[in-house]
């Protein structure tokens, strides 16, 4: 269907050229053509979320949800709206806590996001959940595991993903191909640069909802003052760059153009009775 | 007897809510009166110069020093984690002015399933994902969450990236 779109827009293209240009290489237009239609193949939005949900379902193999529902909603509610002040606000958007020890967060591709019982158990504050799951928000709008995944997948995978094979249901073995290799990249980390893109648009995207803008900030001075040996870190502090390195850059990032935004009380009080009250 | 109780309770209630916090410059600043970049300053942090932190308040933290005291910037200060012999504590109170400690989901038990090879060999968990969908939240409710805390949305353009890293 997008091909045949294409190709209609490439014949007005044709007919709407100067009448100077009709002497025209005709082999080097469909060549021009074809280029234009290789960019466009990329996994369109219905794979993109179906590929997430198959890699999320796999880390829930890994970890199952942590069993309280209330934490579960309250998690959802915060990263629902923090999802509105996103360019993909209507994404399916969906939070799990996961019931694991290990201090870490994910996103999967088309807005499932993940963060471990280990970590919420060291925020204080709404704002540094908010800040949390809106870098992890980036991974998703910036589909830097996508990216990963294309980049580190064999051929064959490329190749299907690039050829739109798993729009055809049949062809289930192509997904499941592709969501093993997806989840295999959790396990090795996206690029640096990915991860401080995800800083440096998460602070704005929490800022925008409403949030104190340092609540990521303060996550990584957490993160820094745990011990470098804690192994409930080692997957994040592997896949990660250091939070030295990415306290740094927010620094100068950061500058003085957040101050002044802070976050209303009632929602860091609304934090301590819908976590803490675990006590 | 009962009074020493009642004395005893009330100097516990009225100590201090949080720890000071142990922490370094990271390169020297200005230390303000205020928590305002253009507050009067008070005295030049050095770099590496230890610090106490008693409370943060947005982007800045209050702190004591050899320099003097007052207000620098969160971010020019940072806790030194290979000094610290504690696992899981830190900057944790200080970042978190008024605080009395962390929540208590506990951590001490419980699965960790998340480590490389755990990853790798994950199977699926339908069962699971359904709960997760199960839990989603849609806009409205979304919105009725923000209103109840009084969150309000806010214009902020995304930051240029530094590429001097």
């Amino acid at each position: 269907m997008f091909k045949r779109a294409l190709l209609f827009s490439g014949f007005c293209l044709l007919f709407s050229l100067p009448a100077q240009a009709f002497d025209f290489d005709f082999k080097k237009a469909l060549d021009i053509a074809k280029n234009v239609q290789q960019a466009h193949k990329d996994v369109d939005e219905p794979e993109e979320i179906e590929i997430g949900h198959g890699i999320a379902a796999n880390l829930l193999g890994a970890s199952p949800l942590l069993a309280d529902d209330r934490v579960q909603e309250y998690v959802n509610q915060v990263g629902r709206w923090v999802s509105l002040h996103t360019e993909r606000p209507d994404l399916p958007w969906q939070f799990g806590v996961l019931a694991s020890t290990d201090i870490n967060a994910f996103a999967t591709p088309g807005g499932t996001i993940f963060i471990t019982q280990g970590l919420l158990s060291r925020l204080e504050s709404e704002s540094e959940l908010a800040g949390v799951l809106a870098h992890e928000m980036v991974h998703v709008l910036r589909k830097h595991h996508l990216a990963a995944l294309k980049k580190a997948a064999r051929m064959d995978i490329a190749a299907e993903l690039a050829n739109g094979v798993l729009k055809d249901k049949a062809n289930s073995a192509g997904l499941n191909k592709a969501i093993k290799a997806g989840t295999e990249v959790y396990a090795r980390g996206l690029d640096k640069d990915d991860e401080f893109e995800a800083d440096r648009m998460g602070i704005v995207i929490a800022t925008r909802a409403g949030y104190d803008p340092y609540g990521l900030p303060a996550v990584l001075q957490i993160l820094e003052s745990i011990n470098a040996k804690d192994s409930a870190l080692a997957l994040m502090f592997k896949t990660h760059p250091s939070p030295q390195d990415r306290l740094g850059l927010l620094e100068s990032e950061m500058g003085n153009q957040f101050d002044g935004y802070s976050a209303p009380p009632l929602a860091d009080r609304r934090f301590d009775s819908e976590i803490i009250r675990h006590e | 007897m009962r009074y020493l109780y009642a004395l005893i309770l009330y100097a516990f209630l009225a100590a201090p809510v949080y720890a000071v916090q142990v922490a370094y410059a990271v390169h020297s600043t200005e230390i303000k009166l205020l928590p305002f970049s253009d507050a009067k300053t008070v005295a030049n942090l050095d770099e590496k110069a230890k610090v106490n932190i008693l409370l943060r308040q947005g982007g800045w933290v209050k702190i004591n020093s050899k320099n003097g005291n007052g207000w620098v910037r969160m971010l020019s200060v940072r806790s030194d984690s290979t000094a610290g012999k504690r696992g899981d504590t830190g900057l944790i109170s200080l970042l978190n002015a008024g605080r009395s400690g962390s929540s208590g989901i506990t951590t001490t038990t419980g699965i960790r399933g998340l480590s490389e090879e755990d990853l790798k060999n994950a199977k699926p968990n339908p069962l699971e994902f359904e709960k997760l969908e199960k839990h989603a939240v849609n806009k409205a409710g979304a919105e009725k969450f923000a209103r109840d805390a009084e969150l309000k949305s806010r214009q902020f353009d995304y930051l240029p990236a530094n590429d001097n890293h």
